[in-house]
């Protein structure tokens, strides 16, 4: 029990230090989350950053490769490539956050529903998700997005189709563990009703489940939106957005690379910055 | 094993039936058919009338299904209604192109992901294994358009080659069908490489802490066989099921290299369905992606149940 003894001494320490002692046990998720809170910061004030407008076209300096006026270069119309990567940090995170917000609540509530009365509404529900889940995700996205027209608001609407069945399956796992857990006999048997019990026992318990799957599935949302946006489904120009940009370079690869490589390497590092922060995250919640 | 292969078979009929319902009306609940394409705004009410007509696009939507239905079902999925070849036919070379990209890259990422996977494993946490994370996350975190793009720019810039630009079949010339395909099989098998190596990785260190291998340990048997007869035939099972998995993966993968190096596969097609309002070529190559990947699934299950003489079915 020595471990244990140590373990209630940080509550006496200040807060950053206990900060520092997490960081050092955990220097993967320290890095993720310095890299995610620069990037909240960067989509929050983004003219910190940048100084030049993302939009002013400036045709004498096209296709400029990366110097010291432009960090990242230019594109086929000069604008700078530094400015449309930061300014474009809002928009991109801005609709994956809200995507999968949509698709936590919604396939939240309707897994934990489906699995908390079971019955025909699961089944019934449960044959919905398998219809969803038959389509690979970036086709799913093309379809949606192709049909309905690339707008964003189809964008956000597609992102979150595609992944709603992810957080119904494991909110209805959540949900089918706990209804089977003594509190839940022992809430029925206090005559309170079943509303109640999935609304103040069950969906609480099921919550950090959901929450653990919202940082688990942003990196994954991330590369289909932008790899929507590269096929041009997704946000359009001159807005300025990861996708959008990697699409806007395409066609000049090998002329300006430079156009697609700092965008996407956006895209890696924030990706890869999630994916280290939910890792670490997980973890710590099977440690326990 | 007959009761249990036909309910999951039916269930997989009627989630099949039902995705094509969902599709058939997402993509005519849209405004601007083909006719509007077609015609574009000048058009006069008659003609837009008779053309309508002519596609069957007057016709409630249910008798449009029924029909479409009843014929896909004898192997007719129509007429394209731009190209005017038969769409079972574009269907059926497009999927063929795809269904090659599709198994040469599952045998990149196996052929790379697997022995990776093993090492990490085996080497759990000494720099070996930190390699092949770092290479892992980077794998997993990286969007496979992007990888396709900074490969080409690579590839040219260094060896002065790029692929040829128009696609050729292996019956007219393998070389040429190689060289095109190579940097979207390159860009895709070695991603799914990092996830298939990832996998592995868990699932050998997670064997290793179990008590059989602790005890085989204990009791002096060589490593090899530990890792030969205890490890690696107890994770055979999640492995060949992560294969499945990836080919499904690869399958929604595959649209975005193609239409990256103009291949002339599934997912190109069905981009340009989507683009002209082709109803008869969209409907016949998303229904087509459904069912592979149901049959990819079903097949997983079935598999599964062979290999490991635990899992009876139930």
């Amino acid at each position: 029990m020595a471990q244990a003894d140590t373990a209630s001494l940080p509550q006496a320490l200040p807060p950053w230090h206990r900060l520092v002692r997490t960081a050092r046990r955990e220097p993967a998720m320290a890095g993720g989350v310095l890299v995610l809170a620069l990037l909240c910061l960067v989509a929050a004030v983004p003219g910190l950053f940048a100084g030049q407008s993302p939009y002013a076209i400036d045709v004498a300096n096209a296709l400029q490769p990366p110097s010291a006026a432009h960090l990242f270069g230019t594109d086929d119309t000069g604008r700078d490539i530094f400015a449309r990567v930061i300014h474009g940090t809002r928009m991109t995170l801005a609709i994956c956050a809200s995507a999968l917000l949509i698709a936590a609540v919604i396939g939240g509530i309707g897994g934990t529903v489906s699995g908390f009365f079971g019955g025909w509404i699961d089944q019934g529900l449960g044959r919905l998700i398998d219809v969803v889940l038959s389509f690979p995700p970036i086709i799913l996205g093309v379809i949606v997005t192709g049909v309905l027209g690339p707008e964003t608001s189809n964008l956000i609407l597609a992102l979150s189709v595609i992944y709603l069945p992810v957080f119904f399956r494991i909110a209805r796992s959540g949900a089918v563990g706990e209804v089977g857990k003594t509190y839940v006999e022992a809430a029925r048997c206090l005559g309170l009703p079943e509303a109640t019990i999935l609304r103040r026992h069950v969906l609480r318990n099921v919550l950090p489940l959901v929450l653990m799957q919202y940082i688990v599935q942003f990196p994954l949302v991330l590369q289909i939106q932008a790899a929507l946006g590269f096929l041009g489904l997704g946000v359009q120009p001159p807005t300025p957005d990861w996708g959008a940009i990697l699409q806007q370079g395409k066609d000049a690869i090998l002329l300006a690379p430079w156009i697609s490589l700092f965008p996407g390497l956006a895209v890696l590092i924030t990706a890869f910055a999630l994916m280290l922060t939910g890792r670490a995250l997980q973890r710590s919640v099977d440690r326990r | 094993m007959g009761r249990y292969l036909a309910r999951r078979f039916a269930a997989s009929i009627i989630t099949a039936v039902l995705a094509s319902i969902v599709v058939f009306l997402i993509v005519r609940a849209v405004p601007g058919d083909v006719v509007a394409q077609m015609l574009g705004q000048t058009s006069d009410p008659a003609s837009t009338q008779s053309l309508r007509a002519f596609f069957g696009l007057d016709q409630p939507v249910w008798t449009q299904y029924g029909r479409w239905i009843g014929a896909a079902l004898q192997g007719d999925f129509g007429i394209s209604w731009t190209g005017g070849r038969p769409v079972s036919m574009m269907v059926v070379d497009a999927f063929l192109v795809t269904l090659e990209i599709a198994l040469l890259t599952l045998v990149l990422a196996t052929v790379v992901g697997v022995p990776l996977g093993l090492l990490s494993g085996i080497y759990e946490g000494t720099w070996p294994d930190t390699l092949i994370q770092t290479f892992n996350l980077l794998g997993l975190a990286a969007p496979v358009f992007w990888t396709g793009l900074m490969l080409l720019v690579l590839v040219s810039s260094a060896l002065g080659w790029s692929p040829p630009l128009v696609y050729a079949a292996p019956g007219e010339s393998l070389a040429d069908n190689l060289a095109i395909l190579f940097l979207p099989i390159l860009a895709l098998g070695l991603l799914q490489a990092a996830a298939y190596s990832q996998f592995v990785r868990q699932n050998v260190v997670s064997a290793l802490h179990q008590d059989y291998v602790r005890t085989a340990i204990a009791k002096g048997v060589p490593a090899r066989i530990v890792f030969f007869k205890h490890i690696l035939r107890n994770i055979a099972i999640p492995l060949v099921t992560f294969m499945g998995l990836m080919l499904t993966q690869i399958l929604g993968g595959v649209v975005i290299v193609e239409s990256l190096f103009a291949i002339p596969g599934l997912g190109r097609l069905l981009l340009t369905a989507i683009q002209t309002r082709d109803y008869p070529v969209l409907q016949g190559a998303l229904l087509v992606v459904v069912i592979a990947a149901m049959l990819v699934n079903l097949g997983v299950d079935l598999l599964y149940r062979v290999i490991d003489p635990r899992v009876r079915l139930a």
